[in-house]
């Protein structure tokens, strides 16, 4: 007998005290019912209507097995200091997945319920991704430790440089500006997540002259270099088809903006990345408008195991220090879901789950965004040797030129690695580390002295609560 | 020419090496020694002298071995290696040795 009609969520929906499964995916999400609406009832709908349910009962729910296939709101809890808000935990049974399909999982628990009315609300705040799901990821195409042993660079973070002006630049000035980083001691140079093809550089003038810099930078140092040639475009096939050029003119990388692209023509570059032997540097371009407000969206540690699950070598995850938006605990959460095979769950640090990656491999988080000279013994303590620190205007705007920029930048990190691992404190005495290193490099004393005083003291507005 | 980390500071004095050893002991990874005469970024496998130094714990005995091979292979480069066996990776790597270098 079928009855029509419409019933609560909750009545099917919020199951209290439900155990979760080892297989099930868990989702944490920040929620604000409309002020007429029970907590219970607006947990419930968001698992109803990310998993089985519509508004109404329908005659076909009777041909399956609902219990089988819905999510479960099990938990909820007051968010302190926000009386309107909750967090509401939610089960979701495996078999609502595609195996190895990132695509799928967004358009399951990230998907029409945002746009519920019922909600005023909602916020993905983590996942946890059951290991019988991670084992059907390949992730990264290379991983950190592969990655170190291609380039013969180990022992301390990894130098980078994002070229600029970002736009405007012939591709002869590109491939300079990129030649005299590299010489000056970079290890990477870096594309811009806006340079694509547009018509003052296109791709592939770009990277021949870029891939001229990097192999003359690798003939005069004696070290391995790159660029990381963005290959966004306009659809997957032209994204191949420059990711193809790169490999036949000797780019050990090719970088993308995965969130812009999207999951699927980005998990097709990962695998063409690891099919070809290639580190595959990702950009979050496009992460603020999802992920920076505290109240609506999808934080970006569930944006960084997405793409940890789909497959990067880098991806940028904010400095702490500079100049965009990143709070400390937060950042350092996100960073160990990167670079760790098991994660705990620890709200201090904004992770709600234990996350177990299955020997998944790992990503170099890069820390780009305002930061100089003044930065890196911070930078070394918080991030430690697997990262990769990016100067960009903090390398280019030395003011004897990029190269001078790039070795002050490679000093002062390689003096600081060697005061920590003779068990100096870089936070108390990172200052007097570069000082003493500047003695011996007008480089770095150049660049002490430029960009003393810079700092970019402001609030982060997606901060941690206190629970 | 440039050999990675530590090749843009002044050359270390043995005492600086000596703690830069001391803290690969201290993070229990195994010492190597690799040297080799023309050393090339696309060269993985430069020639190990004598085996990783697998129970080594004093800093002195990864200098002699330095030294000895130094002596053996007067225009070879030399690096130390710090070998992770839990993560199964290389994680440290620096040349400590290279013929005339001064500064």
């Amino acid at each position: 007998m079928f009855q029509a009609g419409v019933h609560e969520y909750r009545e099917i929906y919020w199951t209290p005290g439900y155990q979760p499964r080892d297989t099930d995916v868990l989702a944490a999400f920040r929620l604000i019912p409309q002020p007429e609406v029970a907590p219970e009832e607006a947990a419930a709908a968001v698992a109803a209507e990310s998993s089985t349910a519509t508004w109404t009962t329908v005659w076909t729910d009777r041909l399956t097995t609902l219990e089988r296939y819905q999510a479960r709101a099990y938990d909820i809890e007051p968010v302190p200091g926000r009386p309107d808000q909750y967090l509401a935990y939610v089960a979701y049974p495996l078999e609502l997945f595609e195996e190895g399909s990132v695509t799928s999982m967004m358009a399951s628990i990230t998907g029409n319920v945002f746009g519920f009315k019922a909600i005023r609300a909602l916020r993905l705040e983590d996942l946890r991704i059951p290991v019988a799901l991670v084992k059907t990821f390949q992730g990264p195409p290379t991983g950190i430790q592969v990655e170190r042993d291609r380039l013969n660079k180990y022992g301390r973070p990894l130098l980078g440089a994002t070229l600029k002006p970002k736009l405007g630049l012939s591709p002869r000035n590109y491939g300079r500006a990129c030649f005299e980083l590299l010489r000056g001691g970079l290890d990477f140079t870096k594309d811009d997540e806006n340079i694509t093809s547009q018509p003052f550089m296109r791709w592939g003038d770009r990277y021949q002259f870029v891939m001229e810099a990097v192999h003359k930078a690798e003939q005069e140092t004696g070290e391995r270099k790159g660029h990381y040639l963005n290959v966004t475009a306009p659809d997957c096939e032209q994204m191949l088809e420059r990711a193809e050029f790169a490999r036949q003119l000797g780019s050990p990388i090719v970088m993308h903006d995965y969130l812009v692209g999207g999951f699927s023509a980005h998990t097709t570059l990962s695998r063409w990345c690891r099919r070809n032997g290639m580190l595959l540097h990702v950009h979050r371009a496009l992460h603020a408008v999802v992920d920076r407000q505290k109240d609506h969206g999808i934080h970006f540690r569930v944006l960084a195991k997405w793409l940890r699950l789909a497959g990067g070598d880098h991806l940028h995850t904010g400095t702490v220090v500079g100049k965009l938006e990143g709070d400390r605990a937060s950042t350092l959460g996100v960073v160990d879901l990167l670079r760790e095979d098991f994660v705990p769950a620890d709200r201090s640090r904004g992770i709600y789950f234990d996350q177990e990656w299955a020997s998944l491999p790992t990503v170099l988080p890069a820390a780009s965004g305002g930061i100089h000279v003044w930065h890196i013994p911070a930078l070394v303590e918080i991030f430690g040797d697997d990262a990769v620190l990016q100067f960009g205007g903090g390398s280019a705007g030395h003011p004897q030129g990029s190269r001078a920029g790039a070795t002050a930048n490679r000093v002062a990190l390689e003096a600081c690695v060697q005061a920590r691992n003779e068990g100096r404190d870089l936070t108390a005495e990172g200052p007097q580390v570069l000082k003493q290193a500047a003695s011996r490099s007008p480089e770095l004393a150049a660049a002490l002295d430029t960009w003393r005083d810079i700092r970019f003291d402001f609030e982060a507005v997606d901060t941690l609560d206190v629970m | 020419m440039r050999l990675e980390t530590f090749s843009y500071l002044p050359k270390l004095s043995e005492a600086q090496l000596a703690q830069q050893i001391r803290s690969i002991l201290e993070r229990h990874l195994v010492v190597g020694i690799e040297y080799s005469s023309k050393p090339d970024p696309y060269d993985h496998y430069w020639t190990m002298w004598k085996l990783p130094l697998f129970d080594t714990d004093d800093p002195a005995t990864v200098l002699t071995e330095l030294d000895s091979c130094r002596q053996e292979n007067p225009d070879a480069y030399i690096k130390i290696n710090g070998y992770d066996p839990v993560r199964q990776g290389q994680v440290v790597s620096f040349v400590a040795s290279q013929p005339q270098r001064s500064t």
